[in-house]
């Protein structure tokens, strides 16, 4: 194997990890604070990615405010979802929270065909078909745009978790709720913050992925169980070791994909799931220190 | 005398009854049932093909139905999933009113349903489901209820192998499919075609439906650039197949089943993938008076023209309401005997017959891109 062409199975993998990190962080991140494993999350990144194909494809909006825009509209909805159902879910079994939340991707993702249809759709942009090259390795651009809004939220998201009051508030929640409780945290306004901020991530992998890959009501399918396996290989609520594996993922992928074959590395994903269960259930980095 | 007039009462209601139940059957509708992907991956194909046969039986009923009798066409979902479709038209069939099923659409569906058929003693006709092991298994192959319409995986490879040999791109072609009963037909049709003239494919690779990214694909064929990547894929997946492969830096042209409905206008209009080829069982475009008042059908019906599989679907319900019409009864023996008897003209000029292995030889339409626009350049007997 060349330089230049494990050169570019490494700049795939980082891109492909990119993705999972934004998708599967904010799945973490409520697992985190408020203990659901929301099922429903896949699927919001697929109502968003439909609404800034509405922003900016049907309404014309430039891509950056779509961006902007579709993230704010997702911080409202996650805060709203919070109340509505998430609250009502947590602390009870999880069953509840397994059957809620998938009840609620279903219907996502049957209203969704309901309204939107199954045609494929894609955002078009100017750059959609542009690639940038560094000697041999070629980078798609609007990837290296999604990976680089991806850096900046997860960057931006672990600032404050680890130097804000808020983020403080969101980790001592995710260590005892009870003991937050005791010291004054307001529980239910960092759980809907924290719930509001895990969406609002679904809402920037949407926008920033809709000129990249195609826009169809079952999108949403395909990402939520490797979301789901990387954030068990990390550790469940672990949001440092989520992205930590979801680079591991992407990389996996990559190599054995191109050195093997596409349905191998899908296997050896879930594979590597199965073994971090078997031998350690707590994930890579453990909940110990989850947030 | 109340007893005389109570059993002549009872006489003619004896008389009267079957024959008002026999009237009400006789002017029963003709039940066609099908399953078909109306959610899911593929859902908007299954929609194409629900569209496809509904034009058909509606032109038949508001032409006055079957001998005076109406035809219903009864629809539930199959997801595109195996174990739902087989679970759906058990279902379904239990209804003995049922004198024939219609389609599936998903390959791996199709070969799910044809034991329940064969036991369920009625007649299936495919319209789009294009794996060759369908038409293997019936007629002589084993499952006389079967009767495919549409061209089979193997017979359109043949045909598209043939065109590319004639433009000298088959030395190196590169095949990526959906790992499916499609795409595993797919590849080993091209595979059968190739080996025929002794070659071979220069490398096969399939994903599972709905896969996002094909970065790591797509830099293994930039590793080994073959002289054209043959897809079949399908709606989404075909779609982000195309997109990708424009930034990847791969440059040869794309052939085998390419639905250029999906790929992106602004591809096709740039150029970039000009000299792609593709076959298809059908284009809009082809000029027969017939297929012309069809489109204007569809069109009329639903805004857009038909797109191949809408097609299959209304050139197979034609010719299973002709065997149904033709049939001497609607008992399911009956009808599936004037299925296996059909001589019938296609809406592209192909003759409808029913070979030893229950499948018809439609012609094959080889389709190109040129100059950013997609023309059809050949039509080929499969």
């Amino acid at each position: 194997m060349d330089t230049a062409f494990a050169l570019q199975l490494l700049v795939n993998g980082l891109m492909i990890g990119a993705v999972y990190a934004l998708i599967a962080s904010g799945l973490s991140l409520t697992f985190g604070v408020i203990g659901i494993v929301n099922f429903a999350h896949g699927e919001l990144y697929m109502v968003f990615a439909m609404l800034a194909y509405f922003v900016a494809g049907y309404l014309e909006t430039p891509f950056s405010l779509s961006i902007a825009l579709v993230m704010l509209t997702a911080l409202c909805v996650g805060a709203v979802l919070y109340e509505v159902l998430l609250r009502r879910l947590a602390g009870k079994d999880f069953e509840r929270s397994v059957l809620g939340t998938m009840g609620l991707a279903m219907v996502l993702q049957n209203g969704a065909i309901f309204l939107f249809t199954t045609t494929p759709r894609m955002v078009p942009h100017t750059l959609s078909y542009s690639a940038y090259t560094f000697g041999s390795v070629a980078v798609p651009a609007l990837k290296l745009l999604a990976a680089a809004l991806a850096t900046a939220a997860l960057g931006l998201v672990w600032w404050m978790l680890h130097h804000t009051q808020l983020g403080r508030a969101m980790r001592g929640l995710a260590q005892s709720h009870d003991a937050a409780m005791m010291v004054g945290i307001d529980v239910r306004a960092v759980s809907r913050l924290a719930v509001a901020i895990g969406v609002g991530l679904a809402g920037l992998a949407g926008a920033a992925l809709a000129p990249v890959y195609s826009i169809h009501p079952t999108m949403g399918f395909a990402f939520i169980f490797k979301a789901f396996a990387i954030v068990t290989i990390g550790g469940l609520g672990n949001f440092g070791g989520t992205i930590i594996a979801a680079l591991m993922i992407g990389m996996l992928e990559s190599f054995a994909g191109t050195l093997g074959s596409l349905v191998m590395a899908d296997t050896l994903s879930f594979a590597f799931m199965i073994l971090i269960l078997l031998f350690k259930p707590e994930g890579l980095f453990g909940r110990g220190v989850r947030i | 005398m109340k007893s005389l007039i109570a059993f002549a009462f009872a006489a003619a209601l004896s008389g009267v009854l079957p024959l008002h139940a026999a009237r009400a059957q006789d002017n029963a509708p003709i039940m066609i049932a099908s399953t078909l992907p109306l959610s899911g991956n593929v859902a908007s194909f299954g929609e194409m093909a629900r569209w496809g046969a509904e034009l058909a039986v509606a032109q038949v009923n508001a032409a006055g139905g079957i001998r005076g009798r109406k035809v219903q066409f009864d629809v539930q979902d199959n997801r595109c999933n195996p174990a739902e479709a087989v679970k759906v038209t058990t279902q379904m069939l239990s209804d003995p009113a049922y004198v024939a099923l219609f389609d599936g659409l998903c390959s791996s569906v199709v070969l799910s349903v044809m034991p329940v058929v064969e036991r369920e003693r009625i007649p299936l006709v495919v319209a789009t489901a294009s794996a060759t092991s369908i038409s293997d298994k019936s007629g002589v192959g084993g499952n006389p209820w079967t009767f495919k319409f549409n061209p089979s995986d193997a017979t359109l490879a043949v045909a598209m192998v043939d065109w590319l040999k004639k433009q000298g791109l088959a030395d190196k072609i590169a095949f990526l499919g959906e790992d499916t009963d499609f795409g595993r037909s797919g590849a080993s049709g091209f595979e059968t075609a190739l080996k025929a003239g002794g070659g071979k494919l220069a490398a096969a690779d399939f994903y599972q439906q709905g896969t996002a990214d094909f970065s790591a694909v797509l830099t293994k064929l930039r590793s080994m650039q073959p002289s054209v990547l043959a897809l079949y894929a399908l709606a989404g997946d075909q779609r982000n197949i195309v997109s990708q492969f424009m930034t990847s830096g791969l440059k040869m042209p794309l052939t085998g089943r390419l639905i250029t409905d999906v790929i992106p206008a602004e591809i096709i209009k740039s150029g970039a993938i000009d000299g792609s080829t593709s076959v298809q069982p059908y284009s809009f475009e082809i000029d027969t008076p017939e297929n012309k008042a069809f489109v204007a059908a569809f069109k009329a019906a639903h805004g857009r023209e038909p797109n191949a599989i809408a097609y299959s679907a209304y050139d197979a319900m034609r010719t299973l309401l002709d065997a149904i019409a033709r049939a001497p009864s609607v008992d399911r023996t009956a009808v599936r005997d004037a299925l296996k008897a059909t001589r019938m003209q296609s809406l592209i000029g192909g003759e409808i017959v029913f070979d030893e292995n229950n499948l018809a030889h439609n012609y094959a339409v080889i389709l190109q891109i040129k100059d950013g626009k997609v023309s059809i350049v050949g039509l080929s007997k499969t």
